[in-house]
């Protein structure tokens, strides 16, 4: 479904992606995993635009990408959370809710959507009326997550989605993440730093290390590669 | 008591004026995050382009209509092909090529219009009504300013809270990267925010000629006392604005009373010092500024 082929980036002289290609099935988890400055969120945001390639490209279900404005990679059903939730604040949270997937044609599937994120994640329902800037660390992943399933997206792109969440809700938002990536068919690109638990969730692994790609492999044998988890992943 | 009456209208209706201004001002702050000076000149123009419809036979509302869909036109070209290439640089690019735009506008005006003063129809009469033999100190223009002012504030409102593109615009005002992310076209939203505001100040500007005259400089003033104005509000809030405009219009309109018309331009300027020295953030309690 995801395919980034050879894809390289730099920040003015200073290469950030070296040569990645990762690929991800339909209805899979893969998470990309590796230290502070390794490149994974430059990979996310190279893949929904925010960032140019030198070279390589992204295609998701055969589309080519590369090369095109943020907001018609979101049109073609890439949803980005980003790193720190990206929700907006000042409105509230239904608002927020409602501007995932605003440009599909099928107002009654928007709404079906919008109500099936809040029976995802029903804290959200509460607080619907509210702004955005009441919610908690834990409720802001929902409804940045919520928000971009109720596009009904092919592709999810998670970017740190653990930061600043509690163990338990951690768990609580990994498993029904698990669930839909079955049940919807979704190919996830899973951006962690914390490679414990993006290891127990993913099927498939992927090791950055200053822009390269240092290892690959089912996310269950590399959680159990010792060598390499001391090497790169620090646990 | 009587002459308090007169101020006290005259201020409110000014105030109403001046708000329309500070809502364009407010409008492409939110949006963009600058203070567009030529808000005032854009208006100037427009009012122009209508009373030049109307010396060739057009009818005052129908004039009243081509100068507003004008002003949107102005205003949206002018992000597209001005704002835009200088938006990724610093802020202080944008400020100084919208002050370039006001005495470029200011220049054009009296090329294509003629310099002088000329005086601008008003759509009612502009002699106070009276019941019997009490006089009101209303017109029925003022009325209608009023009236006008009060149906546009609320129409803006139903407009950015109720539909969806109301809501993009709010969504690329408040986080235009995490709005791209969510397919808005931020790029179109700006635009429409600019022409939207343009035709705001294309209004407020039709609204004060009838009073003020129209010349090339006609609406310096009044983007001075609407900029007031939306300070006094913080500059981040719709209503704080209008309630910061209407404080101006009263307060200005109680200086020249008073103390004489020659000091009320002065009048809003002491306002905006002391606003600026005393409470920066304005006096509605505005949120802390976004970061970029």
């Amino acid at each position: 479904m995801l395919e980034i082929t050879d894809l390289t980036v730099a920040y003015g002289g200073v290469v950030a992606l070296d040569g990645v290609s990762v690929t991800v099935a339909e209805g899979t988890i893969t998470t990309v995993i590796g230290a502070n400055g390794a490149g994974k969120t430059t990979l996310v945001r190279t893949i929904s635009g925010l960032l140019k390639p030198l070279r390589g490209s992204v295609r998701v279900g055969g589309t080519d990408l590369t090369g095109r404005a943020p907001e018609a990679i979101a049109r073609l059903g890439v949803a980005h959370v980003p790193e720190g939730h990206g929700i907006i604040s000042e409105i509230t949270v239904d608002e927020n809710l409602r501007l995932g997937g605003l440009w599909r044609r099928d107002r009654a599937d928007k709404q079906l959507a919008i109500e099936e994120a809040y029976e995802l994640f029903p804290p959200l329902l509460t607080r619907r009326h509210l702004r955005a800037a009441s919610l908690s660390g834990g409720e802001r992943q929902m409804l940045s997550i919520g928000r971009a399933l109720a596009s009904r997206p092919h592709v999810l792109l998670l970017d740190e989605p653990s930061l600043g969440l509690h163990a338990a809700v951690l768990v609580q938002i990994m498993d029904r993440l698990r669930t839909l990536t079955r049940e919807r068919r979704l190919a996830v690109l899973l951006i962690e730093q914390n490679a414990r638990s993006a290891l127990s969730v993913a099927d498939d692994a992927v090791v950055l290390s200053l822009g390269r790609v240092v290892a690959r492999d089912r996310a269950a044998r590399l959680a159990g590669d010792d060598a390499l988890r001391h090497a790169y992943l620090g646990f | 008591m009587r002459t308090f009456l007169i101020l006290t209208v005259d201020g409110v209706t000014n105030g109403f004026v001046y708000a329309v201004v500070a809502l364009a001002l407010v409008m492409i702050w939110r949006a963009t995050r600058v203070v567009n000076y030529a808000q005032g000149a854009m208006a100037m123009f427009t009012t122009y382009i209508a009373l030049f419809a109307i010396t060739h036979g057009v009818t005052y509302w129908l004039a009243f209509v081509i100068a507003l869909g004008a002003g949107f036109l102005i205003g949206a070209g002018v992000e597209r092909v001005l704002v835009r290439p200088v938006e990724s640089r610093p802020p202080l690019n944008v400020v100084i090529l919208t002050l370039g735009l006001l005495i470029f506008l200011e220049a054009l005006a009296p090329m294509l219009f003629g310099g002088q003063v000329k005086s601008f129809p008003a759509p009612f009469s502009r002699n106070d009504l009276t019941i019997g033999t009490t006089q009101l100190y209303v017109s029925p223009f003022d009325i209608f300013v009023v009236g006008a002012v009060l149906l546009t504030m609320v129409a803006l409102l139903l407009f950015f809270q109720r539909t969806t593109i109301g809501l993009r615009m709010r969504a690329a005002a408040f986080g235009p990267e995490i709005a791209r992310l969510l397919g808005v076209r931020v790029g179109r939203m700006l635009a429409l925010g600019w022409g939207l505001a343009a035709l705001l100040g294309a209004m407020a500007g039709l609204l004060i000629a009838p009073a003020i005259f129209l010349y090339p400089n006609n609406m310096d003033e009044i983007l001075v006392f609407g900029f007031t104005g939306a300070v006094l509000g913080g500059l981040d809030s719709p209503v704080g604005a209008v309630v910061g405009a209407l404080l101006v219009g009263l307060g200005l309109s109680y200086v020249g009373g008073y103390a004489g018309s020659d000091l009320e331009t002065m009048g809003g300027l002491i306002i905006l010092i002391a606003v600026l020295m005393v409470r920066p953030q304005g006096l509605f309690a505005a949120r802390r500024q976004r970061e970029a």
